[in-house]
């Protein structure tokens, strides 16, 4: 490292020195030009301004400083140049030589270079490659300042932007930190899952996603969040582009919507030092109530009974055999262990972040330096984090400047060892878990040991189905490293001062991610002949991307009332992957934790494997902005995409979009409305194509086998060739509404929307395994994607004490299949017979989201009451006088309903529960959702924001509920199972208990619930302290605040969180089922944020 | 001046980015080669041979169960034989009590129809090889023709048997431009198909590969000639099927092994014997899926008691004179865990890393008793007892199985020989279709067999409404798996379970 620095340092004073060679070779007959600087109030003289001979086009040929008197003198190179004098806080002077060999200059106070900096900034919007400002915008966008984001105890971005946005849904995977999260703009435009919009920083297109092969040691890829780690206090807006015309301009991964973030740049003045502070307290709130150890060992043995007729063994199953006079299995199995309890903690985090912004007029810089860390509220989960970024801005001259960006980041990131599917995750195991089963093992003696107590196997099964959550939480590992630099640097050059600017963007990104697990003997007990024992996994993957973007912006000056702005932007993208793992078993001890160690490596449970993958892309774009008036704006483009994914017939896309905005407010017949402001419809129009999710597969690929025959390598067609596969197109069609008022004080933003897809990319498309593969990709059909959304920002109250500002965004999405493929089923299941499942049909036409399933009764009180009986109510008699009894699913499955069993509506009255039987239920289609929140200003000192989220008209299944209270395995249930049918008579709205078999949980009613709720999302109290205060303090500014997110939920929902998938429905056969155990957690932060 | 550099650094632009673009943008895979630049050699057949054949052991992707234990999972669940282990699955409970729904995965067949289209792969591509590599000789490449041709209508065979009607694809899928919503062929027709693939085989394929491992690893003459025995026993051709049987057992390269103390390890331990005609050979790099399921102590299938106390029975007087076959055979006794595929030195079990016990497909007993059936349909039944009692002998059956039927009496002698089979094959994956042949045969004149087994197999409730469904000849076969019905409107289910 050390080496290197030096290298660097000699390396640059060679260059300096080359340079300064040069200049003196340069160097013409000199003049030398002396004088003064003085300031205008004092007269006093000016120390260290800087003095600078420039060209025409502002280049600095020469500087110097004054001295401690104000005098200066240089010796310039061409007396047609200017002389400029600069000093920071001080308003600059351009003056021309003309001649003259003496300069008094007296230099006023002022730091209007600054404030011009910022106005400008916060009023255009940039769509990443032409800047326009706000009011003339023809696209549906939303915009999020810095300041708003400020408050939110997030680590990252998205996480801060969760419902404040109208249209905008963003969703987390799961509360553990570093959890992924999943962005939805305008809900989706595709049928699969995951859709996430395209993130561009600063301009350049940013890598989200990773090689699908890659599983980073067994861990769900959705749990992947190093991906949008930007530290959210270098970010100074973040922009939504939300229709088709706007998109249009990113090209193919454009299609699901936009996130433009810019970060914060240098400004000129003196160097400003700012240093933000956030700790945070997380609580995990209590989960739904479970049985106690006594309960549950109470229900498992009625359950076994019920279900097989005879008792349960107790002499082989020793878990419920409760003998004393066996110490070792009575203290092991006669505990009351609240298994999630143990796992939990306290969360805590704290962000420190340092930025250092400033600049002159030729150099500008904004530098940070963040630390995140935090312990989640699960034992054993963690993430650290730093980063780093420095953007710098140098201008050489009025036509030539440039920039460099470079941001670092490094997070270590624990996480809870996954087994491999989400059912095993250490909380879902530890909400199933046996309560009567001890922590820690007991011995012989009926003494407790410090091992923890992980049989091979019991009753209940055996990993990785069960095991001990708190030896997994405490003993095993599994951690992601990983390490990210993007370096961008641009170059922009006036060709044509003011008219024509050619811009060139090049970003290279090196992210590095490691992931290390092991799963050690104790956390499963399993004998260590099997591979699961000891299992350590290393896996690295590394993405190396570099992103080109050359832009040609033209504004010809054009006669007044005109204006036009246009772009010509070629991109291009390569983007490989490169990713091996390893994965083996059986290390001499737990404490050899890495697969270096020796270890078995042969088996098919175990592998090493490499990947390499690679995606190229090019795009080019015309777009032009022309505006008469500022009153008729219209924005039409055009852009040109080839992908690597595609093969050559269909490699190429053209995707055009214009848009257009028509200002009625300053119309001639509107200037009686005085009150006001801007009046504006908006209508849009534009293409965007998607690129396939994977790389070549446009290609028959042939591959071997993990294994040989009798020593012989074979080889099988591994996919198949998608010859047909065609860009997925998505027709974009927006009408908007801006409407501003009284003073700026209300301003409506609404837009209707309707997004075609055509050509609908389906991954995964099941098709008849006769085929020899059960699934393709393919293009499937056409899905409309449509809706509304209104956005209200107003400021009911302006005095000088008090300011209110009230937000509301409401919005509504659904998504409509138009046409289909023949091999897209029509249905996901053919019939109802087996237990939790519901049914969906595909209904062309129809939104989709309609649940269909049975309509629960009760429970069979007795005997009698499982008489069937028809339509007036009276006993169904059979041919022969002989009572005739409800059965289930005749005369296939053919179960006759016995007491204790659940009801459901004989619908057709046939004495038979079937198909027939199977009615609406409701529909998971949200009507509304949206988000609201007052902001109040108090004296400029005391702010108090507030703000809610709420969804309203859907329902879903409360999955929660059905597996807690099913009584079908041996996991824990909810303690509502108490009041179950235990003896003939019993009247109650749980069914028997009944191990693996019965009918009692069928998708029906009873777990179809209103989702509908009102969240207190968060509030934030914040104090600036006075001027007076802070100069004292020899501070700029100081502020601090409190911040209480997800206080409470108002709703009639029983599950735990009704906030489940915002997303709502994507696909046809969505049934939105809320499987969460406990709410979202609590948050708690303190925040300081102070500049010197 | 500035405006012309501009034009041309422009145009040059434009030309440069518009050729080199597809070349730019034209990508290979790494991990493997592409159709387009296979089949250019001699060894590349070899290796897509050898494909098909590694494809029996597991599914490449992992994600569907092996086929072999689709094999046993069809041939023995609904026998009287096996019963649920702690560790049984709903759907293979349900169908042991014969309560299969379209959604039970045990319907699935797509394991089967994999290894079909890598065969089909083969069938299409393999031909074009000629054209590339000149040491190719016609006769080379019919008999690795013949080798999966013979796999694919042996995959065939147990589709029929096992669903009866079924989609016959003879092509292979290689893009989605093959894809196609087939309709069902009828078992009849798809039995025609198998036969004609097993004829070609039968005149192309090799006697040997040379070494006794791969002669019992791959598919030789003798293997089609088992192949064909079967078929023809189940299309009631007894003729022919004798005629394939002698051919095997006139070759003079197999004989059973004797029944002594090393029996067990040199047939099913070991495998490769000189008593095995075709068997799947698992080893170290790729285990059977059998250990979970018989050994562990979650095991999902044990043996029913029927099986000592019936099948094989107990010599009360003389513990030391009992049937090789039935302890330390095929079960434990002590706990009737099913013995034959995780067994090592009896009662010792094998450790689960060496769990690769080779999955039998025919071996020289199969062969014997096939010929024994056919000779009692052609009322021949002094020889076909000489068969049945050659077996017999050679494992020790005690005098009490011994059912001791009249020669002329056809139904004694099918009892006696489905009795022995059910001996000789316990837990092979071949009980249920040897019933299920022998129950249908003459429209189901001996659908007792069936129902006598069934009432064993299925207590308590459920037994009377399975014997009134088995006696539905639809509910004998399989439904198709409801997804191929979502995805290909063409299919029509078995109309039992509309």
């Amino acid at each position: 490292m050390k080496k290197i620095f030096v290298k660097l340092i000699w390396l640059l004073a060679l260059l300096i020195s080359f340079n300064t060679v040069v200049s003196a070779q340069d160097a013409a007959p000199a003049v030398i030009i002396r004088g003064k600087v003085t300031d205008k109030k004092d007269k006093s003289p000016i120390v260290h301004v800087s003095v600078a001979e420039t060209d025409k086009d502002g280049r600095i040929i020469k500087g110097t400083t004054t001295d401690i008197d104000g005098n200066f003198a240089i010796k310039i190179s061409d007396p047609k140049n200017k002389i400029v004098f600069s000093y920071i806080g001080y308003k600059t002077i351009e003056e021309d030589i003309k001649g003259r060999t003496t300069i008094n200059i007296i230099l006023e106070q002022g730091s209007k270079d600054i404030d011009e900096v910022i106005v400008v900034a916060g009023k255009k919007t940039d769509n990443g490659n032409l800047s326009v400002n706000d009011k003339d915008l023809t696209i549906a966008s939303s915009k999020i300042a810095a300041k708003d984001l400020e408050e939110m105890a997030s680590a990252s971005i998205d996480q801060a932007l969760q419902g404040r946005m109208a249209g905008v849904d963003i969703t987390a995977s799961s509360g553990d930190p570093g959890a992924g999260m999943s962005i939805r703009i305008r809900g989706t435009s595709s049928i699969n899952a995951a859709t996430n919009p395209l993130i561009v920083v600063d301009g350049m297109p940013y890598e989200t996603s990773i090689p699908s092969d890659f599983n980073f040691g067994t861990a769900d890829d959705q749990g992947y969040a190093q991906l949008l780690n930007i530290a959210p206090s270098d970010i100074k807006e973040i922009v939504v582009l939300k229709d088709a015309a706007a998109t249009a301009m990113w090209g193919s991964r454009a299609a699901n919507g936009v996130l433009l973030i810019t970060t914060k740049r240098g400004i000129v003045g003196k160097p400003v030092l700012t240093y933000t502070f956030q700790g945070i307290l997380q609580k995990q709130p209590s989960s739904i109530p479970l049985l106690n150890g006594n309960q549950y060992s109470n229900l498992i043995p009625e359950e076994y009974m019920n279900a097989t007729g005879t008792p349960l063994n107790t002499l082989n199953v020793k878990e419920f055999a409760y003998d004393p006079s066996d110490p070792y299995n009575y203290y092991n199995y006669s505990q009351n262990t609240d298994w999630l309890g143990a796992i939990t903690q306290l969360g805590f985090a704290q962000n420190h972040n340092v930025s250092l912004t400033g600049g002159g007029q030729k150099a500008r810089y904004f530098s940070s330096l963040g630390y995140y860390t935090n312990s989640g509220t699960t034992i054993g989960t963690s993430l650290m984090r730093v980063n780093a970024r420095i953007n710098l801005d140098y201008i050489v001259s009025e036509r030539i400047r440039f920039a460099t960006d470079i941001a670092y980041t490094f997070s270590d990131n624990p996480k809870s060892y996954y087994p491999g599917s989400a059912a095993q995750e250490i909380r879902n195991v530890a909400l199933n878990k046996m309560p009567n089963m001890s922590i820690y093992e007991y011995n012989e003696q009926g003494i407790m040991t410090p091992n923890y107590f992980s049989p091979a196997a019991n009753i209940q099964g055996q990993y990785p189905a069960t095991y001990n959550p708190v030896a997994m939480a405490n003993t095993a590992k599994n951690r992601v490293i990983s390490n990210r630099v993007t370096p961008h640097f641009n170059l922009q050059y006036e060709i044509i001062p003011h008219i024509l600017t050619a811009r060139t963007d090049i970003q290279f990104d090196i992210n590095s991610t490691k992931s290390n697990s092991f799963l050690p003997q104790i956390a499963t007990g399993r004998p260590v002949t099997e591979t699961s024992v000891n299992r350590a996994y290393n896996g690295d993957v590394d993405a190396f991307n570099v992103v080109t973007k050359t832009n040609l912006i033209f504004n010809p000056r054009l006669p007044e009332k005109h204006t036009l702005t246009s772009v010509l932007s070629i991109q291009t993208s390569d983007v490989k992957t490169v990713s091996n793992q390893v994965l083996t078993s059986n290390t001499a001890s737990s404490l050899l934790q890495d697969p270096t160690a020796p270890s078995r490596t042969q088996n098919t449970d175990l592998n090493v494997a490499a990947g390499y993958a690679q995606t190229r892309s090019v795009g080019a774009l015309i777009n032009a902005q022309y505006a008469y008036l500022q009153r008729y704006i219209i924005n039409v483009g055009l852009r040109g995409d080839g992908n690597s994914r595609f093969g050559p017939s269909t490699r190429y896309g053209l995707f055009p979009s214009v848009s257009t905005r028509w200002r009625i407010s300053d119309e001639k017949f509107m200037k009686d409305f005085k009150f006001i402001n801007d009046l504006s419809f908006r209508a849009s129009y534009g293409q965007s194509g998607n690129t396939p999710r994977n790389d070549y597969s446009f290609y028959n690929n042939y591959s071997n086998f993990g294994w040989s025959y009798q020593g012989q390598a074979g080889v099988y067609p591994s996919s198949i060739e998608l010859s047909n596969l065609r860009w997925e197109v998505i027709h974009g069609t927006n009408l908007g509404l801006n409407f501003i008022a009284f003073k700026n004080k209300i301003n409506i933003d609404f837009n209707v929307y309707r997004n075609r897809t055509k050509n609908l990319l389906f991954y995964g498309l099941q098709i008849p395994t006769f085929t020899g593969y059960s699934s393709v990709d393919m293009n499937v059909g056409t899905l409309d994607n449509q809706g509304w959304e209104l956005n209200i920002i107003s400021t009911p109250v302006k005095t000088k004490n008090w300011v209110v500002d009230f937000n509301f965004n409401i919005a509504q999405n659904q998504n409509i299949i138009r046409e289909i493929s023949p091999y897209y089923p029509k249905q996901n299941v053919t019939a109802l017979t087996a237990n939790g499942q519901y049914q969906a049909f595909l209904q062309i036409n129809n939104p989709f989201g309609a649940i269909y399933g049975y309509r629960y009764k009760g429970v069979y009180a007795d005997k009698n009451s499982t008489i069937a009986k028809d339509e007036k109510g009276a006993p169904i008699i059979g041919p022969n006088g002989q009572a005739v009894y409800m059965r289930f699913n005749y005369p296939t499955t053919n179960y006759l309903f016995q007491p204790g069993d659940a009801m459901y509506e004989d619908i057709n009255h046939d004495g038979n529960i079937d198909y027939k039987d199977v009615v609406y239920l409701g529909n998971s289609n949200p009507k509304f959702t949206g988000g609201f929140g007052p902001t109040i200003t108090f004296k400029k000192n005391l702010k108090i924001s507030a703000f809610f989220n709420y969804r309203i008209g859907s329902q879903i299944i409360n999955g929660t509920k059905m597996t807690t209270t099913n009584m079908y395995g041996f996991n824990n249930q909810s303690t509502a199972v108490l009041r179950r049918w235990r003896n003939p008579g019993d009247v109650t709205d749980i069914p028997r208990a009944m191990y693996n078999t019965g009918y009692n949980w069928l998708g029906s009613d009873r777990y179809v619930e209103d989702n509908s709720f009102l969240r207190f999302r968060t509030i934030t109290i914040r104090y600036t302290f006075d001027n007076k205060l802070i100069k004292k303090l020899k501070l700029k500014s100081f502020s601090t605040y409190f911040t209480a997110e997800n206080l409470a939920t108002f709703t009639k929902y029983t599950g735990q969180d009704p906030e489940v998938a915002p997303r709502g429905v994507t696909g046809p056969f969505t049934i939105v089922t809320d499987v969460s155990t406990t709410p979202p957690v609590l948050q708690f932060t303190l925040g300081i944020t102070t500049s010197f | 001046m500035k405006k012309k550099l501009l034009y041309i650094v422009l145009v040059s632009a434009t030309i440069i980015t518009g050729t080199s673009c597809n070349k730019w943008l034209t990508l290979q895979p790494q991990d493997g080669i592409t159709r387009q630049e296979f089949w250019e050699t001699k060894e590349q057949i070899q290796s897509a041979v050898t494909g098909c054949y590694a494809s029996l052991l597991a599914d490449p992707a992992g994600t569907d169960r092996p086929l072999p234990e689709y094999m046993f999972l069809w041939g023995e669940l609904r026998s009287d034989m096996i019963t649920g282990g702690f560790g049984v699955t709903n759907d293979e409970n349900d169908l042991m009590t014969a309560n299969v729904l379209p959604t039970n995965t045990l319907a699935k067949w797509s394991a089967v129809y994999k290894t079909i289209n890598y065969c089909n792969t083969v069938v299409d591509f393999a031909p074009q090889v000629l054209n590339n590599d000149n040491t190719l000789t016609q006769t080379q490449l019919n008999a690795w023709l013949a080798e999966v041709r013979a796999m694919r209508a042996w995959l065939y065979f147990y589709l029929v048997r096992t669903f009866r009607d079924v989609p016959l694809k003879l092509k292979s899928t290689s893009s989605d431009l093959d894809l196609q919503q087939l309709a069902k062929t009828s078992g009849d027709s798809v039995l025609m198909q198998i036969n004609a693939d097993l004829a070609y085989a039968d005149s192309n394929i090799v006697f040997s590969y040379g070494a006794s491992a791969t002669d019992k690893g791959r598919i030789t003459k003798y293997t089609v000639k088992a192949m064909q025995a079967d078929v023809f026993l189940w299309q009631d051709k007894y003729t022919e099927a004798a005629a394939a049987c002698d051919f095997v057992i006139n070759s003079g390269k197999f004989g059973l092994i004797k029944g002594d103390g090393g029996w067990f390890n040199t047939l099913y331990y070991t495998g490769n014997s000189n008593e095995s005609i075709f068997e799947l050979q698992y080893d170290a790099q790729r285990l059977n899926s059998f250990y979970t399921m018989f050994a562990t102590n979650k095991q999902r299938f044990i043996a029913t008691n029927y099986v000592m106390d019936q099948v094989y029975t107990i010599d009360l007087t003389n513990d030391q004179n009992y049937d090789i076959r039935g302890q330390g055979g095929a079960v434990r006794t002590s706990d009737n865990l099913i013995w034959k595929y995780v067994g090592f030195n009896y009662p010792s079990l094998r450790t689960q890393d060496i769990s690769y016990a080779h999955w039998f497909v025919y071996r020289y007993a199969d062969i014997l008793l096939m010929k024994a059936e056919a000779l009692i349909q052609l009322n021949r039944g002094s020889e076909a007892l000489a068969y049945i009692y050659q077996v017999r002998k050679r494992a020790n059956a005690l005098v009490a199985t011994d059912l001791n039927p009249s020669p002329a009496d056809k139904n004694g002698l099918t009892d006696f020989l489905i009795a022995e089979r059910a001996r000789e094959f316990a837990f092979e994956g071949k009980r249920w279709f040897d019933v299920l042949r022998n129950s249908k045969r003459n429209s189901f004149e001996r659908i007792d067999i069936l129902i006598n087994m069934t009432a064993r197999a299925v207590l308590g409730p459920r037994q009377q409404s399975a014997i009134n469904k088995y006696k539905n000849p639809d509910a004998l076969y399989l439904p198709i798996y409801y997804t191929e019905l979502l995805s290909d409107p063409n299919l029509i289910q078995n109309p039992y379970y509309k």
